[in-house]
């Protein structure tokens, strides 16, 4: 960043964190939260300003704004479930260390074929996607992680060659990894595509199948 | 009464995120318990009405629980987290509702007056002496901004001063915090 740049940017942070930045520089403000340079001066903003948080007597809120989480989240889903859970991931444990002694690779993934990373810099590469067989299946390896905009999601693309519209590929994983089987219209977008790309979508997706936020990030598919 | 006492530790709330994380409803709950009447305080602070206040509250734990795995142990600054959270959704609120904050009779009395006072969360070293380098007016600017969620507009009809101050003041008054602050921090 420019050091002029990253004064008005400073700026911008301190106002964001402060809570005086409105409107639509505050909504423009937040899709410049991915860049992790300004995840930064947000973050130092955070920790200066935390010294006026005032103090408050507790007051406990009504019974009805826990019930109103629970049914929005659907926890008691999630509760029912816990065993079933940690046997799943027993079970998944086991297979693979058995697996693990004789094979490198379960039998049932297809090859690796082609690869992507999906990056700001060499330095920094967010996401890498891995494309499994004739375009089966997607692995998806979070490297960095980011803060993502309140109420927002990524969302991977299928760029078709040609200028065909985007076809999307799912949600991008937070941490850690995902990984999915595509359907027929993805696989059929993906043949015809030579690149990919990560918008910023509302939580869980675009409404429309079409992307709707800033595209943040766009990247070349290669053959692994 | 010291009411920091009563906060919950940092390291008992880290630990509760963690699990979480790992999709843990029962450590959510016991996060829920101790924190709620915490990040309530602070909306009705904000939102001044008991009823948007409780619906933002609700949104604000559906974003914690969510985000959980992005919360950075390691800082232990789960509370402050928590309450940026609860921050940044009651501004979103007043952002896509342009509300009018008018007040329930009974909140200002949950309101301790005492600003540039930090509770519970801490306070970055040389806090307290670089507010008070600040002028009356900037402080008073700042305070009802991160405090109250007042916007420039609302500050200037408050304060009965000009908008082009209200937001000179603001600008000025950040940029010299940080000066200072980062040149106490240097020098201790």
């Amino acid at each position: 960043m420019k050091s002029a740049n990253r004064e008005l940017v400073d700026r911008l942070a301190a106002e964001y964190v402060l809570g005086t930045l409105r409107g639509r520089a505050r909504r423009r403000f937040e899709r410049w939260l991915l860049s992790p340079q300004v995840g930064a001066l947000v973050k130092a903003w955070e920790q200066r300003l935390e010294g006026l948080e005032p103090r408050l007597d507790p007051v406990t809120p009504p019974a009805t704004v826990w019930r109103g989480v629970e049914k929005k989240l659907e926890l008691r889903k999630l509760q029912r479930q816990p065993a079933m859970r940690w046997l799943a991931v027993a079970a998944s444990l086991v297979f693979f260390a058995v697996i693990g002694v004789f094979i490198t690779r379960p039998p049932a993934q297809p090859q690796l074929t082609q690869q992507s990373s999906l990056q700001a810099d060499p330095q920094t590469i967010y996401w890498r996607v891995e494309i499994l067989g004739d375009n089966q299946e997607l692995n998806l390896h979070v490297n960095v992680v980011h803060d993502l905009p309140p109420g927002k999601s990524h969302e991977l693309w299928a760029l078709p060659e040609g200028g065909g519209a985007p076809v999307s590929l799912g949600l991008m994983p937070h941490t850690g990894e995902g990984h999915r089987v595509l359907n027929a219209s993805q696989r059929a977008a993906l043949a015809i595509s030579k690149q990919i790309a990560v918008s910023l979508e509302p939580e869980g997706g675009s409404p429309t199948g079409a992307p709707t936020g800033p595209v943040l990030l766009v990247a070349p598919l290669a053959p692994a | 009464m010291n009411r920091t006492d009563t906060l919950p530790p940092e390291i008992e709330l880290a630990q509760l995120l963690q699990r979480c994380a790992a999709a843990d409803t029962a450590a959510f709950r016991k996060l829920y318990d101790k924190t709620s009447p915490i990040l309530f305080a602070r909306l009705l602070r904000m939102l001044r009405r008991r009823s948007v206040a409780e619906e933002v509250l609700q949104d604000v734990y559906v974003r914690i629980w969510q985000r959980a795995s992005q919360f950075e142990a390691h800082r232990g600054r789960a509370l402050a987290w928590m309450v940026t959270i609860a921050r940044y959704c009651a501004i979103d609120l007043m952002r896509r509702e342009r509300m009018t904050l008018v007040s329930d009779d009974a909140i200002g009395e949950i309101a301790d007056e005492s600003a540039a006072d930090s509770g519970g969360i801490e306070k970055p070293n040389n806090f307290d002496f670089c507010i008070e380098q600040l002028n009356d007016n900037t402080r008073r600017c700042l305070t009802l901004a991160f405090v109250e969620g007042r916007s420039h507009d609302e500050i200037a009809q408050l304060t009965t001063n000009p908008l082009g101050s209200v937001k000179s003041w603001i600008r000025r008054g950040l940029l010299a915090l940080k000066q200072c602050l980062s040149s106490e921090r240097q020098t201790t």
